[in-house]
């Protein structure tokens, strides 16, 4: 099996299912010619022609709202935000027509639409390249947020995500885009919706998606080494969420801790936590306790390594929980 | 101005790429090159960019071939170049103590995590769930108790492991009654045994007065883990040396009567502490060698010309140093609201980390919860700490007579490097002068 | 298309660009404009030029060094920012994309506090914007239209003579908030002068796909106020279309937007590639319109500038890289308390909490050494 970076894998995932469907397009800035300012649509508009792969003017709500009337003329289209910070022009767009259509025409149209938002920090970049927006889509009913750690998962996933009836927000943690891994560029049959358990423990259950789930692992390793056992859980998809794996694996440990990057005031962590909460009390040896970012815009490059959750971060957080 | 080498290390050139290809050297080794001057073309996954060296100097080495690929961080090109090129990446003061290098963007592990109320326990996987012919969902014991919060509080208390009782409660649940009933070592439902004492028997003993287990064990962490650091940094680097002065307070007591009368202070009461204050900073000010640190770096002291006040507080999160800033900016009146404000606000959490920085001495009023006097330990860096004494009611020698008067003691530890034992003295001396007649404050204040 | 009565081709609009001075320095003739410039003013415009580019230099070289994560050239622009800023007062406000260095140099701005913000050190940069009249970098496209918009339509509800100038790029024009700009400036009949910087290329993209219209400036007239196309790389010519754009803003007579025909010879920004989408022939093409040698034969041919005083200005121009380099070479990190600092004017309790929780956690690095 090739090694390939998360990027390529990307890359391939796009052209594996614009080969199969000739209704898959894709718009965006700059995805022609350049092949995106991350290069993940590269050579795309070579195979594929300009027909294809629309290199579109600089206009975000333009690209999702055109986007719509494509999908109802039956195309299936992929469109690519430049930046996490570059989406909100598309808000209107995503959250009154995306998200509701299918609802508001009864069921009778639906939008097959992805929307590929490179997200997250961790890379040093200048402000409004480390956003984490997912609170924004997972507040949206009507959407499914999605979003892969590995190269191997970013494959399968954008495949399906492609291939699902509904609009699906496809978050890319960019500072993971260069991770390799051995990846087997064939769909897996990987659904939308299933959690990984990328460590089986027995102490205290991690719960993490994205960025953050390299981050955990090292706290795995570290934690094994003070003989503490951590369950370390990739969510993969937010909506719909995988309540089936969080709960096992909380009444199997009884302590839970959610990481992410956003900030943890209206997070997705709270979600989390509030679900265990309702589902699972009484399996609860300790509150469930989030760790994220402060509740602050993103910091500048220079301090955002004070404000990322890092290993010591989420250890404190899991000896909390441990010694509650 | 001697010559070095100087590493250049290839900078991440852009939005988190891990790594570049040298696709061509600009330059050779033993060659000079000027400020600027492209040294390398490299390709990574985004672009072909052209590299200006940092520096003017003479390659001394390349590290790599064309073709190869570098990751970022690693040793690029090694100059020989004058010392007094700037230096990139030092080491930046933050918040406290030292930030992270520059680059660095994952701290290591601090300490050792797990449970602290035991030792390394083996904890057991969880067996395959055997199939039971009759499950007795009441009587069964999980391998995990179900309990709601106030009863695993109560099993903590009572020093029994859960997750041993058997739960008579609602789908298994354990009951308080089921923890009581364990923690008297008898199961749940079973009355409580009647005690009989025969005559016979040694005497007994009236059973423990403490509850719960017999040794506790406190994790040290954080605010209590930051403060031991700092003490024992203090006592291990500073040689300290405490000289003590014993004084008539009566006068400082009637002025802060007289204080405290008067309508500037709103009602509030004034304490000795605020004045106490004002007449450090005039001594301070007549002896600046005491408002001081020492810089062992650069072998030099650091004498500081303004005078942040810290002052030892007592509060839930442990001992803590709110600063009353400028001092000797600062009326009576304005200093005893600003010692109430900063730790008021230390006490109550919401005290900034920077109103929690940045003295230049420190004041720690042994005094307010009655002690005469101490071997205070400096707060680190500072030149000096005073402990303040509580003011009591002594016999004392006035002219030839003895009279009743309000004493106190002043304590000074010190740096012994900065300080010799005869300055502070003078300097401990003068200030005990100042609160023994305090009208002399009025003159140098 | 058919010539129909009532029915506007676009191909009947006029597309003339303004220019008073030929690539080679001379003069165009019978142009109906002068530039009411003094020879010390036109020294000063070279100087600002000169130094604009320097610094630019110098931020692109600290960005291949590691000194800056990122850096967006201006490198070809200098005429059009030049040339329009010399036409403001000083009290007018000028709302700036992210690639106005030499706009904010004429605001006596130090490149070094726009550097700290491709350092990372403060987003936004480092000046006082109201101390400079000159709004933070703004990184969103075209969205610092709408504030030079609103900012205007203050002044004239407050009847003050001030006027603001509104920078963006050609991409810019795709964005709802330029159109929102644009009509909301039109409707109030703003003091606001659009500057559109067209660089040709929005990243990769250029123009003949951004837009089908024939000209920017066009745009203007769907909006109700006039729009004018000049050589953005003539100094003389952005200096005299400013200057008549700001005298009708200043006087009442409303908005108008400038399209600068220009173009960006370095990259979008360091982290991009242009040999992907650009051909060597265009490079060249564009390499022989350069701003400051254009204006510098001009100063040359009219006996204006001496070899001293460009002496001056390069001996200036390498103290202010030195400068710059000093200032942002291994320059650390704000404080970091300073993230709680500014979020509210007053801190909640959750962010004083987490404010606790960062104190704690550094004051653990305390024995690290790391």
């Amino acid at each position: 099996m090739p090694q390939v970076t998360m990027a390529a894998a990307l890359n391939e995932a796009l052209r594996y299912s614009m080969r199969n469907d000739p209704h898959v397009i894709i718009l965006g800035e700059d995805v022609g010619k350049l092949g995106g300012v991350f290069r993940i649509t590269d050579k795309l508009q070579e195979e594929f022609g300009e027909e294809r792969v629309l290199d579109t003017p600089l206009a975000e709500s333009g690209i999702v709202g055109s986007a719509i009337g494509m999908a109802m003329y039956g195309l299936r289209p992929v469109c690519e935000m430049q930046f996490d910070g570059f989406t909100y022009p598309a808000f209107e767009q995503i959250v009154s027509h995306l998200a509701k259509y299918g609802f508001r025409s009864r069921g009778r149209m639906r939008l097959p639409i992805v929307v590929r938002i490179p997200y997250g920090g961790g890379i040093g970049a200048v402000e409004h390249h480390s956003e984490s927006l997912e609170a924004y889509f997972t507040h949206t009913a009507g959407l499914k947020v999605v979003t892969p750690s590995t190269p191997s998962d970013a494959f399968s996933l954008l495949v399906r995500s492609i291939e699902d009836p509904d609009p699906v927000i496809f978050l890319e943690p960019k500072r993971r885009y260069w991770i390799r891994e051995d990846v087997d560029l064939k769909p897996n049959g990987l659904p939308i919706g299933k959690a990984a358990i990328r460590n089986e423990g027995t102490d205290v259950t991690l719960i993490t998606y994205g960025p953050s789930v390299r981050t955990c692992q090292e706290a795995v390793e570290e934690a094994a080494a003070d003989g503490v056992s951590i369950e370390l859980i990739d969510l993969r998809t937010l909506v719909p969420l995988d309540l089936d794996t969080i709960m096992a694996s909380v009444r199997k440990t009884g302590r839970a801790v959610v990481v992410h990057e956003a900030q943890v005031t209206g997070g997705f962590g709270g979600e989390i936590a509030a679900r265990i909460m309702e589902d699972d009390f009484l399996s609860l040896q300790a509150p469930v306790i989030r760790v994220g970012g402060f509740d602050i815009p993103y910091p500048p490059a220079k301090l955002e390594d004070v404000h990322l959750p890092d290993l010591d971060r989420v250890l404190d957080a899991v000896d909390k929980v441990l010694n509650y | 101005m001697a010559d070095e080498v100087r590493q250049f290390k290839l900078p991440d050139l852009g939005e988190g790429l891990e790594e570049a290809e040298i696709v061509s050297w600009l330059v050779k080794e033993g060659e000079e090159v000027e400020l600027n001057q492209p040294l390398v073309e490299v390709e990574t996954e985004k672009a072909l960019v052209q590299i200006p060296s940092p520096y003017a100097g003479v390659v001394d080495k390349l590290h790599g071939d064309v073709g190869e690929r570098v990751k970022v961080g690693a040793p690029l090109v090694s100059f020989k170049t004058s010392s007094d090129a700037p230096e990139a990446g030092k080491r930046r003061e933050v918040l406290v103590g030292y930030g992270p290098d520059e680059g660095a963007s994952r701290r290591r592990r601090r300490r050792k995590i797990g449970r602290a109320e035991q030792g390394d326990v083996e904890v057991e996987p969880e067996p395959e769930p055997q199939p039971e012919p009759e499950p007795e969902p009441s009587r069964s014991v999980p391998a995990k108790a179900l309990a709601t919060p106030p009863v695993r509080k109560l099993a903590k208390e009572l020093g029994v492991d859960i997750d041993g009782v058997g739960g008579s409660g609602k789908d298994g649940r354990v009951t308080r009654e089921d923890v009581v009933a364990a923690s008297e070592g008898r199961g749940a439902g079973q009355p409580a045994a009647v005690a009989s004492v025969t005559k016979l028997e040694p005497v007994q003993r009236r059973g423990s007065t403490t509850e719960g287990p017999l040794e506790e064990r406190i994790p040290v962490r954080s605010i209590r883990r930051t403060i031991a650091e700092r003490l024992v940094r203090s006592y291990s680097e500073i040689p300290h040396v405490t000289e003590w002065l014993q004084l008539d307070a009566t006068e400082l007591m009637r002025l802060r009567a007289d204080l405290t009368a008067s309508p500037e202070a709103e009602g509030g009461k004034i304490s000795p502490l605020p004045v106490l204050m004002k007449a450090l900073v005039a001594a301070l000010r007549k002896h600046p060698l005491i408002n001081s640190s020492w810089d062992g770096e650069r072998n030099e002291i650091v004498v500081k010309r303004f005078y942040h006040i810290g002052i030892a507080t007592d509060t839930d999160r442990g001992l803590l140093v709110p600063v009353v800033r400028d001092a000797d900016q600062l009326s009576v009146f304005d200093t005893a609201r600003e010692i109430a404000r900063v730790a008021g606000a230390a006490r109550d959490g919401t005290i900034t980390p920077a109103e929690l920085s940045g003295s230049t001495i420190t004041i720690t009023n042994v005094g307010s919860f009655g002690m005469e006097s101490g071997t205070p330990i400096i707060n680190f860096p500072e030149a000096a700490i005073l402990a303040t004494g509580a003011i009591t009611k002594r016999p004392w020698v006035v002219g030839d007579q003895i009279a009743v008067r309000d004493v106190m003691t002043l304590a000074l530890s010190f740096d012994h490097r900065i300080i010799d034992g005869a300055e502070a003295g003078r300097f401990l001396r003068y200030l005990g002068d100042l609160i023994e007649k305090p009208a002399r404050l009025f003159g140098v204040l | 298309m058919e010539g129909r009565r009532g029915i506007v081709d676009p191909s009947s609009v006029p597309t003339e660009t303004i220019q008073l001075l030929k690539p080679d320095g001379t003069l165009v003739p019978d142009t109906g404009y002068e530039a009411d410039l003094k020879k010390d003013d036109l020294l000063e415009i070279y100087r600002y030029m000169a130094l604009a580019r320097r610094a630019d230099l110098e931020g692109t070289n600290l960005q291949r060094q590691g000194e800056l994560g990122v850096y967006t050239p201006l490198i070809g622009q200098e005429a059009a920012q030049v040339g329009t800023g010399y036409a403001l007062d000083e009290g007018d406000w000028i709302f700036p994309s992210y690639r106005e260095m030499a706009l904010a140099m004429m605001r006596k701005i130090d490149p070094v506090d726009i550097l700290h913000l491709f350092r990372g050190t403060w987003h936004g940069g480092m000046w006082d914007p109201k101390e400079h009249r000159f709004a933070m970098y703004s990184v969103p496209i075209a969205t610092q239209a709408l504030h030079a918009a609103g900012f205007a339509i203050a002044a004239k509800l407050d009847g003050a003579k001030t006027v603001a100038l509104g920078c963006f790029g050609d991409g810019a024009t795709s964005e709802g908030d330029f159109h929102e700009a644009m009509n909301f400036a039109g409707v109030w009949q703003a003091p606001v002068v659009f500057l559109c910087q067209n660089n040709q290329y929005a990243i990769s993209l250029p123009l003949s796909k951004q837009t089908a219209a024939p000209t920017i400036a066009v745009k203007a007239i769907g909006y109700g106020f006039p729009g004018v196309r000049v050589d953005g790389n003539d100094v003389l010519a952005c200096y005299v279309v400013a200057q008549e754009a700001v005298r009708r803003a200043r006087e009442g007579n409303g908005p108008t937007l400038i399209e600068a025909v220009t173009f960006r010879i370095g990259p979008h920004s360091t982290a991009d590639d242009p040999t992907r989408y650009r051909t060597q022939d265009e490079m060249d093409h564009w390499g022989a319109l350069d701003p400051i040698s254009r204006f510098s034969k001009y100063l040359e041919l009219e006996g204006i500038i001496t070899d001293e005083f460009k002496q001056k200005v390069d001996d200036e121009a390498k103290e202010l890289a030195t400068h710059i380099r000093a200032e942002i070479v291994g320059a650390g990190p704000r404080p970091a308390h300073e993230l709680f600092e500014f979020v509210y004017s007053e801190p909640s309790d959750i962010l004083r909490r987490e404010e606790w929780l960062l104190y704690e956690e550094l004051a653990g690095r305390d024995e690290e050494g790391d």
